[in-house]
């Protein structure tokens, strides 16, 4: 009998993908029209996956307004109440399951607000798609309501990052870019307002990223680099707005071959034969590490569940140095996926995950694999959302050269840790 | 039974709530846009979770079961699979929204009965579910001759309210479904209901060795540890324990109605706190010689306690406190710490109800209305040494160079009882003596230190 229902689930919805687009808006508020339930869900996940506060606010329908409110009643007392106490210079305005099954009509609701508020609206139910659809959705919404046309070009990269990329991975990858000589804009950016620091904010709105006026002229951007299959269609969309502006996609950047291409890419891009040296050393390193774990991760078999595009990166690198993808569970579909060298990839949660369990298996998802590790005694290696249980999530990189040999190191360490006990 | 209206507003206007007396109700709808917590789904999943013999299955779209299925450690003892930790859930699509999700509930149903074999399943409707107006209440009546275990409907979608209503709607369904359908062999004379005790980190593990020692069993609990057949027989038991929750008083009041069952609410934060507790519980009883050996094992408790303390207590001597947290927490933490030898100055009451504000008085002397406004000034004016609060507050501790303890944090070990006030005090004073909140208030090389 095929499972009807969701076992331990892997899948993590839209309207939470759509949060974490806006909370790399500065200054913003993400106003999720639902029930109270779904804004609480979401903060108290991502509070304590990043360990800092959230900016959320809900529209909290209730039992009447789900009913006869079209939703102009609710957002429009919700954009009162918030503006009574804050002043957002954004609002993200996002659906739920329960506001689309009652066909609310937001963009009517903000076109009414809008000349007074800075509105984006996005559709995302959660019985649609998953977080990187939620999230490329709500990017997609700000590039076509808040990015003007422009027909000139400047020295500058717009760069969008997936979903499930760390502040600091956006950080550093901001930087490499900056290597060859560009400005960078990373749309949403949270390596500014998830990563962890220290701030007098009491966390009302989004503490940092990208500002509204700089996300209106992003349509100047020489290129537009999207990483992760995900937001390709992003990368259109900003694309549209400029007809000289060039789209640069990758939907890997993990492991030596991938990460070749991106820079090869970004070297013709900004017309240089050489990056900056530190690129060179850190390939080196990267080579390295690949020699000196390939004895342990060679062979290795690999359980991997997690979002797709941050599968892909994960397989990439643990592939180059010999391990094998044993399954692969991903909580949707998305092409992304083909990249994979495993004959089990499947659509699923983590009751498919369990399948392929046992004590010689490398086992790399979030921290709700933690029990089923230990039910198999398999190695784990926590990565994606949520981990409640490991500390300094924000500042994992496991991108390009020095990521990529940093994680190389980290799975074989896991692995020979998991062997002598 | 739907949920509905009537109920709804029964459920509001509790007569046993002190708030009802007068006008204003901490129970009104949500305002848009101003509003924190959670929904009524999440307060029916924490009083039930804790069932670890039942499948809970969530009939909802991602978000309600992915965003929160393994996030509150509420241990059990049950030696077959434990359910609190794990998710089910029928995962709604569109084609569910536009063609019903009964089928796939009715199959999901049968999958967990075939696979697992729980003692009952808990299928819990959310906003969607609603809305689509699944015949949920049909299928699992039908199942339920079908297969012979309770099936049993929570009726608590997120847009009736908030968590406390929802923790209402769990226990009158579980008054209406489980409560006295099944008969235990014997009675026992001082056999006692826990309700509201989620077994939050191990806390009733805490005290629950203590009033066995004295004589009095625990007959079911709703639901931390508990099991489904215990809970079945509840209505044998002689009294019902609410513990530290209001939100249950309802279930408590009906079940007096109903099976003649008086109750007594009881918090078992601190040693004067835990020891009238089992006062309370004892007192109840009504019995000469259980309150004598009750007073001897509070006696024997307290004195071991008070052994342990000693070195804690030295360092935690004259340090004054405040306290920012919400609900029962603005007093029943004040009283923990002030059994450990803290001055706790002030307490916020912005997130109390008017009965918790009553009982916080009684504790300390400063009540917060506005903690925003006030608390960095109380800190300045009274030589404040620790501030206990949410996160949001961190960074005026470290403004004002105090240790910080967040009390909102998801707790790693049991504050409860006589054995839960030590680890308060280890933690307390592992705080006060940590120089981290002095150090990151560093200024940096490159700033003005007199501006």
């Amino acid at each position: 009998m095929l499972k009807p229902l969701e076992k331990n689930p892997l899948k993590l919805s839209q309207p939470m993908g759509a949060l974490l687009a806006f909370l790399g808006v500065k200054n913003c508020m993400p106003l999720m029209h639902g029930a109270q339930g779904c804004a609480s869900f979401s903060k108290v996940f991502f509070t304590r996956h990043f360990n800092d506060p959230i900016a959320i606010q809900t529209t909290a329908v209730n039992d009447i307004t789900a009913v006869i409110d079209g939703g102009d009643y609710s957002i429009s007392e919700a954009v009162k109440n918030i503006t009574a106490k804050v002043t957002p210079e954004l609002i993200g305005l996002f659906t739920t399951g329960l506001t689309e099954t009652k066909g609310d009509d937001i963009k009517g609701v903000a076109s009414v607000l809008q000349p007074e508020h800075d509105i984006v609206y996005v559709h995302t139910p959660d019985f649609e798609g998953g977080l990187e659809s939620g999230y490329a959705k709500s990017v997609g919404a700000m590039i076509e309501q808040l990015v003007k046309s422009q027909e000139h070009i400047e020295q500058k990269i717009t760069l969008i990052p997936h979903v499930s990329m760390t502040p600091l991975e956006v950080e550093s990858l901001k930087e490499q870019i900056e290597l060859f000589g560009w400005d960078v804009f990373a749309l949403p950016d949270i390596s500014e307002s998830l990563d962890g620091h220290l701030g007098k904010k009491q966390g009302a709105l989004s503490s940092n990223g990208i500002s509204v006026s700089q996300i209106q002229e992003l349509g100047s951007s020489y290129a537009v680099i999207t990483i992760g299959n995900s937001v390709y269609g992003c990368g259109e969309k900003l694309c549209s707005k400029n007809k000289k502006m060039q789209h640069l996609h990758f939907d890997i950047i993990g492991g030596l071959r991938a990460s070749d291409t991106f820079y090869n890419s970004l070297m013709s891009l900004s017309n240089v034969s050489y990056p900056h040296p530190s690129v060179i050393r850190w390939r080196k390193r990267l080579q390295d590490a690949l020699l000196d774990t390939h004895f342990i991760l060679g062979g290795c078999q690999i359980v991997l569940a997690c979002e797709p595009d941050l599968m892909v990166i994960l397989s990439s690198i643990l592939t180059e140095a010999g391990g094998k993808i044993k399954a692969a569970v991903s909580p949707t579909k998305s092409s992304a996926l083909d990249n994979i060298p495993s004959k089990n990839i499947i659509i699923g949660d983590l009751g498919d995950a369990e399948e392929f369990l046992d004590e010689h298996t490398l086992f790399i998802t979030n921290f709700h694999g933690e029990r089923l590790a230990h039910k198999y005694h398999s190695a784990l290696l926590t990565r994606g959302f949520p981990n409640y249980e490991t500390l300094g999530n924000q500042l994992k990189d496991d991108t390009l050269y020095e990521g990529s040999a940093k994680l190389l190191f980290e799975a074989a360490n896991c692995v020979e840790t998991h062997m002598h006990h | 039974m739907m949920v509905n209206k009537k109920q709804i507003k029964e459920l509001l206007s509790e007569s046993a709530c002190s708030h009802n007396e007068q006008k204003k109700s901490s129970c009104d709808k949500p305002k848009p846009g101003a509003t924190s917590g959670g929904c009524a789904f999440e307060g029916a999943q924490i009083a039930l979770f804790p069932f670890a013999d039942a499948v809970h299955l969530v009939h909802a779209p991602s978000t309600c079961l992915g965003s929160s299925w393994e996030t509150r450690a509420t241990p059990s003892s049950y030696e077959g699979e434990n359910n609190t930790y794990l998710g089910y859930s029928t995962n709604i699509t569109a084609h569910d929204v536009i063609f019903g999700g009964n089928k796939k509930l009715e199959d999901s149903i049968e999958y967990i009965i075939e696979h697992k074999n729980p003692k009952a399943i808990f299928v819990y409707e959310t906003c969607v579910s609603a809305m689509i107006g699944d015949d949920m209440d049909n299928i699992a009546s039908r199942m339920e001759r079908k297969y012979g275990i309770p099936i049993v409907v929570v009726h608590a979608p997120g847009f009736v309210g908030g968590k406390n209503l929802g923790s209402r709607l769990a226990g009158e369904v579980v008054l209406d479904k489980l409560i006295g359908t099944r008969e235990p062999t014997q009675i026992h004379p001082f056999g006692i209901n826990l309700i509201g005790e989620y077994n939050v980190t191990g806390d009733m593990w805490q005290y629950t060795p203590i009033l066995e020692k004295i004589g009095i069993k625990v007959v079911s609990t709703l639901a931390g540890d508990g099991r489904i057949e215990s809970i079945q027989m509840a209505h044998r038991a002689k009294l019902n324990v609410i513990v530290c929750a209001k939100s249950l008083v309802t279930l408590c009041r009906k079940m007096e109605e109903r099976f003649g069952i008086p109750y007594v609410s009881v918090s078992f934060y601190g040693k004067r706190d835990t020891s009238n507790a089992i006062r309370s519980i004892v007192n109840a009883f009504n019995n000469e010689e259980l309150s004598k050996r009750a007073e001897a094992v509070i006696a024997e408790e307290e004195e071991i306690l008070e052994k342990k303390l000693i070195p804690y207590k030295k360092i935690l001597k004259s340090k004054k406190a405040i306290l920012n947290t919400g609900g029962n927490k603005s007093w029943s933490i004040a009283s923990a710490l002030q059994d450990i030898g803290i001055e706790v100055v002030a307490t916020s009451i912005a997130k109390a109800t008017l009965e918790d504000i009553e009982i916080a008085k009684q504790y300390v002397p400063i009540l917060i209305k506005s903690p925003a406004n006030e608390q960095a000034k109380l800190i300045d004016e009274h030589n404040i040494d620790i501030l206990l609060a949410g996160g949001r507050s961190l960074y005026t501790a470290i403004k004002k160079k105090i240790a910080f303890v967040d009390v909102n944090q998801e707790k790693k070990v049991s504050y409860g009882a006589y054995g839960g006030l030590e680890n308060l005090a280890k933690d307390v004073c592992a705080a006060v003596q940590n120089p981290v909140f002095s150090v990151v208030g560093t200024s940096a090389p490159w700033e003005c230190s007199h501006a």
